[in-house]
């Protein structure tokens, strides 16, 4: 008799079996947390940093750099972010398919059509207001999606984290907005971006030790 | 004093199937997994996952979908409605044997 086709040898150390098997294919059907969450706390919050010392509240100049370096900083981490959290995601569900895939492609169909429009949107008002609200207009209605799309994302994927990150992503949205130009763009990298840092941490402590 | 030890089903109780069994346990409801992906998570030749899949595949417990991939032929794997309740009632009566008396009291 082979080793594969003998049992067990006792009831614990099936138990035991079992419990390994299933944390291997745990961790290897979810990506590392740190993966999907920290490269987007970080492009907030150096980004949303930049823009406030840059940008600050009444137009104050904090820390002198180029007008626009903020900004782009803020786009070009957003793309590092989109290429390392999309390739851990596409690398957890290859060789997967089924109800999960297309649930994947329809949410992250959502992320596409919410700021296409919220685009659109905020293009048409950015000639009739001044230049600080038209930043705001443009950061506070992008964090108010994403805090929303995690709200969704929690109703389809039954996860309490995401549903816990997409109300303080909310809540820290509007109190940001309620400030002000300027102190937007604190909030949001310091509770934003800090807020995504924590909320990678304890998932992934949880994943590490997935029971 | 002997405990009545409660039948352990002879298809999961060998390693290799009950191995393939707990990680396929692991899908979502509706997913599949492609023969590649369970080989890699397992770690076993594909000969003899292949083996060990047609025993689970007789017994009803998994349900194997053959299909293309493009031109590549791709055969995918989930737990069928039996194969879970039997892996379910597998862990039950392990649980059962750790602690009889325990056992007694959860419904």
């Amino acid at each position: 008799m082979s080793k594969d086709e003998a049992a067990p040898v006792s009831a614990a150390e099936s138990l035991r079996l079992i419990e390994a098997q299933r944390d291997a294919a745990v961790r290897s059907l979810s990506p590392d947390p740190r993966l999907i969450y920290w490269p987007w706390g970080l492009a907030w919050l150096i980004g949303f940093g930049l823009l406030f010392l840059r940008h600050g509240p009444h137009e104050r100049v904090r820390v002198n750099m180029p007008n626009e370096l903020p900004l782009a900083t803020l786009f070009a981490l957003m793309i590092i972010a989109f290429l390392v959290s999309g390739v851990a995601g596409a690398r957890a569900n290859r060789q997967i398919s089924g109800d999960s895939s297309l649930r994947g492609l329809r949410y992250g169909l959502s992320w596409l059509a919410g700021f296409a429009g919220n685009a659109v949107i905020c293009a048409h008002f950015s000639n009739l207001l001044p230049p600080p609200e038209v930043g705001l207009l443009w950061s506070a209605t992008s964090v108010g999606l994403v805090g929303v799309l995690y709200l969704a994302g929690s109703a389809t994927w039954q996860s309490r984290d995401l549903f816990v990150l997409g109300i303080w992503l909310t809540i820290s949205n509007i109190a940001g907005v309620l400030a002000g130009p300027g102190w937007h763009s604190l909030v949001i990298s310091v509770a934003g971006g800090g807020g995504l840092l924590v909320a990678g941490f304890v998932v992934w402590l949880r994943w590490r030790h997935h029971p | 004093m002997t405990a009545p030890v409660p039948e352990l089903d002879p298809v999961i109780h060998a390693q290799a199937r009950l191995r393939v069994v707990a990680a396929l346990s692991v899908l979502r409801e509706g997913d599949q997994m492609a023969f590649p992906r369970l080989q890699e998570l397992l770690g076993l030749t594909g000969g003899n996952l292949s083996v060990h899949l047609r025993k689970l595949e007789d017994a009803e417990y998994i349900v194997v979908t053959k299909t293309h991939h493009g031109r590549t032929p791709t055969t995918l794997l989930c737990l069928s409605r039996r194969g879970r309740l039997a892996f379910d009632e597998y862990t039950a009566a392990l649980r059962a044997l750790l602690d009889p008396a325990g056992s007694e009291e959860t419904p």
